[in-house]
């Protein structure tokens, strides 16, 4: 299955047994956790259940330091392994919802299941999970200070180009092609949500809205995915849907990025549409069979109709992409889900090989910080320069929601 | 990378694997913990226990009124479940799980039923029940699973759904408990969807119209055909191929649904393990059949073409599959459900009568905790002056009495409570 654009690598892993705790791959790599494995065995204490022990055991591993940012939902520390104070982690303590009265909510309780499943150099590594005292859940995350691709995007005084968007798209894919390799849709995927590591590699982030693929004929809900990002299907309100949902994301992630500014931003779900329509053409048909069949469709005046934009419109509207990457773009932004390439599709496309290659991660662009807040904790060997001005409010996924 | 690499990423086989005998061990140590802690409460509960004996039970009990010695003698004494009782007594919680999930209009998911009973046996590897009881760990972790699953309701929605009169409060209390014994990894890799695909494969091929195998080229539609159609006859007589291979379906899944649930098939063997295991119970030539179009056919120890002995890598792979599947198979061949088994029921009364005697009167985190507490603090308000220098030990008795009333009290209106004292299986 492996094709040259992957990077997968086989996490790391100890004997299963809940006796032995677990680091990531990816920790290690960066050199944020530099622990060997801790095999800890709980010593008989009569004073605590077992599974408090192994809690216990966790949670001892860890010193929090100070704080990152606060959310509604969430409070993100800086913390670092008891035993190598130069590793750095994100502890993310989920409140208590008072409002929520059914428990630990949804977005904690997916973020946690599937995060505790994914392991990938392009997906944010949970390192641990553990509870404090008064029933404080605990995320212990990858830290990644420098910043997400929105502030990339956005900040004026950042020059990238196509050898960069290649960079990032590139990982931002192989993040996707593994959460659907693993049968997990994000549906989520934004700038603000594709998060940049002291290295530079981009990591997906945020789970709280993600979910397993259903079984065929179950239904999911069309409720999710940024509306500037979300396509067309469930805007339709499509009930049944594939990773497909991701891969548009992506296209507009990088249209985004070519264009830097967001390709279609709808004020409305039915904005949305519209724009959506006028870019790429009207859903209808003949380039969309079964559409008119979603619950939520909405026929257009057959006058307005735009007809299915061809290639000549990528080359046009994103020239810096070049004829073979706006043919990407294009498979990526089919408007029949049906037809839009799947992220395994979109990685063995020649784009990636061909000239420019992408920018090496060590010389991709990055914001520099006005603030350089706590510049000299983002600061470790071979990274000159990592300030991490916002790093909190990256951190702080739940205060989204 | 191949399935397999991807199975071993998940926290089913990181955390929730193991060997028999470390099984054993790790259960072997939770009630070794367990007991020690109830024993040494119930020795710090010098006045509450034997007046709960003597209330509650009704069974003559040596009444020793606040004398420490003798208390602490009768601690000693005091006889604690055994690992091999709280399996007992887990599984039936599980079985009521199967049963709660059926109460529901309409049931809910197999899916949902078969995570939460896998909660619930994922718990009891690093809790006891003489710490937290079952009965309200079960209703709790079902709850906990149509969240996980994605079977939305609402808590109250779904306390209103139980049986008696249990609270949304009374449900969600010890649901923070159960992820911390959970150790916070909520996805379960269940046998279910393998076997679908694995009837959509045999479908395929009982219609001539199964892709050849990739590591098999010479494998076609037709000969698969022919060869699904001249396997030795089913245990049961069938009109068709397709009848046959849809009775082996039924038949497998609700050995999935039950079997693969209470016994420890999930701890000792993977899901693809444990469907094929199934599988080969509801239809031995069948399930073979499918074995040989993945593995070749009946294989020789060597290749047969090559004079050197060299040994086919595929007949290893089949032997030694072949014995997991069996082991498999064995294990859930060895499952009868308690409420069906009367010789089981009655060793079931008596574990939970041995409970009563050995129940951690500190266990913590359980729904009595927060009504016990509130009780507290409600009596610590009656009496203010004297809270503050009140010993340590009066404070836990007069803690202990008052959830001990609770407990009497909730017991008399508890569908998961007062049955099994008196023994009633639920129909």
């Amino acid at each position: 299955m492996a094709a040259s654009p992957f990077t997968s690598r086989s996490p790391s892993m100890t004997v299963a047994s809940p006796n032995t705790l677990r680091l990531r791959a990816s920790a290690a790599q960066n050199g944020v956790v530099g622990a060997t494995q801790a095999s800890s065995t709980p010593t008989l204490n009569a004073g605590q259940e077992l599974t408090e022990q192994l809690n216990a055991d966790v949670r001892q591993r860890y010193v929090k330091d100070k704080k990152l940012g606060e959310g509604t939902y969430a409070v993100v520390y800086l913390g670092h392994l008891r035993e190598d104070p130069s590793s750095f982690v994100a502890i993310k303590k989920i409140k208590v919802n008072a409002e929520y009265k059914d428990g630990l909510t949804m977005d904690a309780i997916r973020e946690v299941k599937y995060l505790q499943e994914l392991s990938h150099p392009n997906v944010i590594a949970l390192h641990d999970v553990f509870s404090s005292k008064d029933q404080n859940l605990n995320l212990v995350l990858e830290f990644l200070p420098r910043g997400d691709l929105e502030m990339l995007i956005k900040d004026g005084d950042i020059q990238y180009g196509a050898a960069d968007i290649k960079a990032w798209m590139g990982m931002l894919i192989r993040g996707v092609w593994f959460c659907h390799e693993n049968f997990v849709l994000h549906r989520d995927i934004k700038p603000n949500n594709l998060l940049i590591a002291s290295d530079g590699e981009v990591k997906l982030a945020d789970f709280g809205l993600a979910r397993s693929f259903a079984d065929p004929y179950l239904n999911m809900t069309h409720q999710v995915i940024t509306r500037w990002y979300r396509p067309p299907e469930l805007l339709y309100g499509a009930r049944q849907y594939s990773g497909a949902v991701d891969v548009w994301s992506m296209g507009m992630v990088f249209a985004e990025l070519l264009l830097r500014v967001p390709f279609v931003a709808g004020n409305t779900d039915l904005d949305q549409i519209s724009k959506i329509s006028d870019a790429f053409g009207t859903p209808a048909e003949e380039n969309w069979p079964g559409v008119t069949q979603l619950p939520n469709y909405i026929p257009t005046d057959p006058a307005h109709a735009v007809p299915l934009q061809g290639r000549d419109f990528f080359l046009r509207q994103f020239p810096t992409a070049g004829p073979v990457g706006a043919d990407l773009l294009m498979s990526m932004c089919a408007l029949d889900p049906r037809k839009r390439t799947t992220a395994y599709q979109a990685l063995c496309h020649n784009w990636w090989t061909m000239d420019p290659q992408p920018t090496r991660n060590e010389d991709l662009p990055r914001k520099m910080g006005t603030k350089k807040m706590g510049d000299d904790l983002s600061r470790r060997g071979g990274d000159d320069d990592g300030p991490f001005k916002n790093a909190a409010r990256q951190l702080d996924f739940g205060a989204m929601k | 990378m191949i399935e397999d690499d991807i199975y071993r990423t998940s926290s089913q086989f990181r955390l929730w694997s193991y060997t028999e005998a470390s099984l054993k061990e790790l259960r072997a140590k939770t009630n070794a913990i367990a007991s020690e802690r109830a024993r040494t409460a119930i020795r710090r509960a010098p006045s509450a226990q034997p007046s709960a004996t003597s209330s509650a039970a009704g069974t003559p009990q040596p009444g020793s009124d606040g004398e420490t010695k003798k208390t602490e003698e009768k601690a000693k004494e005091i006889d604690c479940l055994t690992p091999e009782e709280e399996l007992v007594f887990v599984r039936y919680y599980c079985e009521k799980t199967l049963e709660l999930g059926e109460t529901y209009k309409p049931p809910l998911p197999t899916m949902v039923r078969a995570t939460a009973i896998q909660y619930l046996r994922r718990f009891y590897l690093t809790n006891s029940p003489m710490t937290h009881h079952p009965k309200s760990i079960m209703a709790c972790a079902l709850f906990l699973a149509t969240k996980t699953d994605n079977y939305y309701m609402s808590l109250r929605q779904f306390a209103e759904g139980i049986p008696g009169n249990t609270t949304a409060e009374e449900v969600i209390s010890p649901e923070f408990l159960i992820m911390q014994g959970l150790r916070f990894t909520f996805d379960v890799r269940h046998p279910f969807r393998g076997l679908e695909g694995g009837i959509m494969e045999l479908s395929a091929i009982a219609q001539g119209q199964a892709p050849p195998a990739p590591h098999l080229p010479n494998q076609s539609p037709q000969q698969l055909l022919q060869q699904i159609q001249s396997i030795a006859p089913p245990p049961v007589a069938c009109s068709s191929i397709a009848d046959r291979i849809a009775r082996a379906h039924g038949t497998t899944r609700e050995t999935l649904k039950s079997a693969a649930q209470m016994t420890d098939a999930y701890f000792l063997y993977t899901p693809s393990q444990i469907w094929l295991s199934a599988f080969l119970l509801a239809d031995r030539p069948l399930a073979e059949f499918y074995l040989d179009t993945k593995l070749g056919g009946p294989l020789t120890q060597t290749t047969s073409t090559d004079q050197s002995d060299l040994q086919n890598p595929l007949y290893e792979l089949r032997v030694k599959l072949l014995n997991v599947l069996t082991e498999c198979s064995a294990l859930l061949n060895s499952y009868t459900p308690l409420s069906s088994d009367p010789d089981q029921m009655k060793g079931l009364k008596r574990i939970a009568k041995k409970l009563f005697y050995c129940q951690n009167p500190e266990g913590k985190g359980t729904k009595r905790d927060s009504a016990q507490s509130q009780a507290v603090a409600a009596a610590a308000a009656t009496d203010s002056g004297q809270v503050t220098s009140e010993s340590e030990s009066e404070r836990l008795a007069k803690k202990r009495k008052l959830e001990l009333e609770q407990k009497l009290k909730t017991n008399g209106s508890d569908i998961f409570g007062p049955e099994l004292a008196t023994g009633r299986p639920k129909e």
